[in-house]
């Protein structure tokens, strides 16, 4: 999967509930230390990625609501995947 | 939709209005208004139910965001300190009220004192909690560096503009009692902007959404809440009594606004 596609994925569905710097600036954290550095991303780094955001959502949102913004992320990602 | 809209926005205006009454008492106590209708008793009446509903709505609602946190969320421990904070400030409003309502005096120190000292370590540690939940959860609250340079650059700052306003509450020849905790609360105010210094800078990244719009309510109400308490010994050491009014405003505002903060938080951990 294509990084930046992926990443404007997840800050779209994100975004609302923190915002779209502190989006942008999680993700690009967790990508440095998931060594997500290239053009493309793997399914598992993708989904090791939404573990580590679902995480920090979990302080925000807690549990639930955090793992139904994750999966909407998840929906999210295959759409920009299926559009391809 | 647009009575919804308007029922939401009901405690704004609500608490809009409350500040605009005791700030209108400040700048024109002698107007007919505030001399006939809304007589200092009444609005001292005023201030003590809506302080007592503010912190019993915030304290309830912080400790409901607590329990819907699962077991184990750093954050849970976090409203719970914050409730408990809440709490303590409400049961000194509480042993407060009947001497406002019922004798109109608002006597200092007093037993409301020993709750309001203990909300301090509450709400600092609730505040170190969560800042401690946001480095471990991976959002970035800045390098190392860059919050040592906040809070020095804060606790700068505020010693500069502390320092003038403390130094006629200690030369004054009130009671030793009474001068301590004059002094007190507001040395325990800035200690408590240091964490809020940081999590103001949190806040501003969350900005634009509606975890932004809780931290901006609750950071919102607690640096006002430090500024009701400089206000309050500035005042109360130079005899300004008559600018209580401000103090009031001040306070009201700040419990409103850490209850909308809440409130806010709340919905947002509902399913």
């Amino acid at each position: 999967m294509i990084t930046t596609e992926a990443v404007e994925a997840m800050v779209k569905v994100i975004a609302p509930y923190i915002g779209d710097v502190m989006a942008r600036s999680a993700i690009e954290a967790h990508c440095q230390k998931l060594g997500i550095v290239g053009g493309t991303a793997t399914h598992e780094q993708v989904e090791a990625l939404l573990g580590k955001l679902g995480g920090g959502l979990n302080v925000f949102l807690g549990r639930d609501k955090a793992a139904s913004v994750i999966a909407e992320a998840r929906g999210a990602l295959a759409t920009v995947e299926g559009s391809r | 939709m647009r009575g919804s809209r308007g029922l939401r926005a009901l405690p704004w205006v609500v608490l809009g209005l409350a500040v605009a009454l005791y700030v209108g008492w400040a700048a024109s106590s002698s107007s007919g208004l505030y001399a006939r209708a809304l007589t200092p008793h009444r609005m001292l009446v005023l201030a003590a139910v809506l302080k007592l509903v503010y912190l019993l709505a915030a304290a309830a609602w912080a400790f409901q965001c607590r329990d819907r946190l699962e077991a184990g969320n750093p954050a849970r421990l976090a409203w719970f300190l914050l409730s408990l904070g809440l709490l303590a400030t409400f049961v000194g409003q509480l042993s407060l009220a009947p001497l406002q309502l019922v004798r109109n005096v608002t006597p200092f120190p007093s037993v409301a004192d020993i709750y309001y000292l203990l909300s301090y370590p509450l709400f600092i540690a609730a505040f170190l909690v969560l800042l401690k939940a946001y480095r471990e959860t991976g959002f970035p609250i800045g390098s190392a560096a860059e919050r040592v340079g906040i809070v020095t650059g804060v606790g700068v700052v505020a010693a500069i503009v502390a320092a003038p306003i403390l130094g006629p509450v200690v030369t004054t020849d009130t009671p030793l009692l009474e001068r301590i905790l004059t002094v007190a609360y507001p040395i325990l105010d800035l200690v408590l902007l240091l964490p809020l210094a940081l999590l103001l800078r949190v806040a501003l990244r969350l900005r634009g959404s509606h975890a932004g719009e809780v931290w901006l309510l609750l950071l919102g109400g607690f640096v006002f809440l430090c500024a009701g308490d400089i206000a309050f010994a500035y005042f109360q050491s130079l005899g300004q009594q008559h600018l209580d009014p401000f103090v009031h405003a001040t306070y009201v505002l700040s419990y409103g606004l850490i209850a909308g903060g809440a409130h806010r938080q709340l919905e947002l951990l509902k399913p």
